[in-house]
């Protein structure tokens, strides 16, 4: 093994060493792009999906392996003997505040040997205090070498915690089912009325009217389905946040030709944001737009931002009909999928200035 | 050549391809029951804008699945999908008392349709699941379903949430396209 000395000698092995590490970790982010590259060229609709021979898939998850399992730590342990600092550190004062620091420091924790470290990704949000304290113990950080290092990772913790608990709040309103027998419900789906039709009342509950704003029948109730409350709450917040901007978007959904049922397609475009949330695509959006733990308000805003951009993206596309909207969601999924592999993500609803 | 492409050539020949239509009034349960057909979760359905199409192996054949959305809206719609069609599956909520008259009648439309003329007929009472389900043979007789002499039809009752019945319909589904296909 590589010893640290202070001779000539010695320092050229360790740069010797440090080179043909960098070479490695190069090929191993080489290797990664390459098969995420192949993913990305499922975009609809060039249906074409190119399927890998077994054999180079085999190479690529050997590698991976040998990675992760022994290459890494190699790395870390002569770069944490060659700067003086851990991996964190290195992360933190690395790269600015946001994805790019949160997400490495992210799968710096999850990957780490160590039990506290790698505890660290479920704390508490009332205990990420502690457990930065507990951290810096663990890696031998004091305040006094690294004075800004507590504060930065306590953000990170923060935000890794942060879209856990949102993740968890988001399916609990999913899971509460709109019942008409609670008030509470029943006004929000009135209110979402009153917010969108202004000038125009309501005959009574149960009433054809509820398709001028997008619902199927004569009781949106059995509309909700899998998106429960959660639909109705978006649906809700983006005519309360964005009034005009809302409405306007309804005087587009029903044109005679490139119309849609506006409230079903806003239950199908939660049903979207939903899932990106639950398989973590929306982790760089949040880590970059929020510096503590994501809120319910910041799912709903992102909602917006999906409501007002998918009929952007609707009325520039100019689709034959109603019966090609699945085609069209699923390029709208691809596109936001692509605006998410960018590390400075941010999905914010930005309106043009003329309105 | 790598191991696996050789392993897929190893494999039978294709399976016989054939259409089936997935109509029914909104809310019936037709993206379900396609999905539980898929052996996909069930949770997250939402109301189907437009079309949902699944292609789904079962005994020996490639049951391309066409789910059409059933609100009133698109209904017009669901024309342009008759054509070729080897089985139509109609789906009902049972549950939904208010409403039969409604499906009843949607379905002896369709039951009229040039396209669709000896196309065999599997009903799906959906829902059973629920205490407020009406039993299949409720339903058969208030949708004077006897009186249908120019195809073979079936009733089934089922619950495409729980999977209970649907696989019990499907058999019969497939037992019908070979008597059809030849």
């Amino acid at each position: 093994m590589v010893c640290l000395g202070t001779s000539t000698g010695s320092h050229i092995v360790i740069l010797a060493g440090f080179t043909l590490l960098r070479l490695l970790l190069l090929a191993n982010s080489r290797i990664k792009n390459h098969f995420r590259l192949k993913q990305q060229t499922r975009i609809y609709p060039a249906r074409r999906l190119r399927t890998y021979p077994g054999d180079v898939k085999m190479f690529g998850y050997i590698w991976q392996h040998l990675f992760t399992s022994f290459l890494r730590f190699l790395f870390k342990w002569f770069l944490r003997h060659f700067t003086g600092k851990c991996e964190l550190q290195r992360i933190c004062s690395g790269y600015k505040q946001g994805a790019a620091r949160t997400s490495r420091a992210e799968h710096s924790l999850e990957s780490s040997k160590s039990k506290v470290l790698r505890a660290a990704v479920s704390v508490q949000e009332e205990h990420v205090e502690e457990c930065a304290i507990a951290i810096m113990k663990e890696k031998k950080v004091t305040s006094q070498k690294d004075p800004v290092f507590k504060m930065s990772l306590q953000v990170c913790l923060s935000q890794i915690c942060g879209y856990k608990g949102l993740y968890a709040c988001v399916e609990d309103m999913r899971k509460q089912p709109f019942d008409c027998e609670n008030n509470d419900h029943e006004n929000r789906l009135l209110r979402l009325w009153d917010l969108l039709m202004p000038s125009v009342k309501l005959d009574s509950r149960l009433t054809k009217q509820w398709g001028d704003i997008g619902f199927q029948g004569d009781d949106p109730k059995t509309d909700f389905r899998g998106m429960g409350m959660l639909g109705l709450t978006n649906l809700v917040f983006f005519s309360e946040k964005y009034t005009d901007v809302a409405r306007q978007v309804l005087s587009h959904s029903v044109h005679p030709k490139l119309g849609y049922s506006y409230a079903i397609v806003g239950i199908n475009l939660t049903e979207m944001a939903y899932s990106l949330l639950r398989s973590g695509a929306l982790k760089p959006h949040f880590y970059n737009t929020v510096s503590q733990s994501p809120k319910l308000e910041h799912f709903h805003q992102l909602y917006c931002y999906f409501a007002y951009e998918f009929d952007k993206f609707w009325i520039e596309a100019k689709p034959e009909s109603i019966m090609e909207f699945n085609r069209y969601r699923e390029m709208f999924h691809e596109k936001m999928k692509g605006l998410l592999e960018d590390p400075d993500v941010s999905l914010c609803l930005t309106l043009d200035s003329k309105q | 050549m790598g191991l696996l492409s050789i392993l897929r050539k190893l494999k039978s020949s294709p399976d016989q391809e054939v259409r089936i239509l997935l109509l029914g009034l909104d809310n019936a349960g037709k993206t379900t029951l396609l999905k539980q057909l898929a052996s996909e979760d069930v949770s997250h359905i939402t109301p189907t804008q437009g079309f949902n199409i699944k292609s789904v192996q079962s005994q020996g054949f490639k049951l391309n699945v066409w789910d059409i959305g059933g609100q009133r809206k698109i209904r017009p719609y669901w024309r342009n999908y008759f054509e070729n069609t080897d089985v139509l599956i109609y789906v009902i909520d049972s549950a939904d008392r208010k409403r039969f008259e409604e499906t009843g009648q949607e379905l002896a439309e369709l039951l009229e349709e040039e396209k669709l003329s000896g196309v065999p007929l599997m009903i799906f009472a959906n829902k059973q699941d629920l205490m407020t389900a009406a039993p299949a043979a409720e339903i058969a007789e208030g949708l004077n379903l006897h009186t249908i002499r120019d195809r073979l039809w079936q009733i089934q009752a089922c619950s495409a949430v729980t999977s209970e019945g649907v696989q019990d319909g499907m058999t019969w589904v497939c037992k019908h396209i070979s008597a059809r296909k030849k």
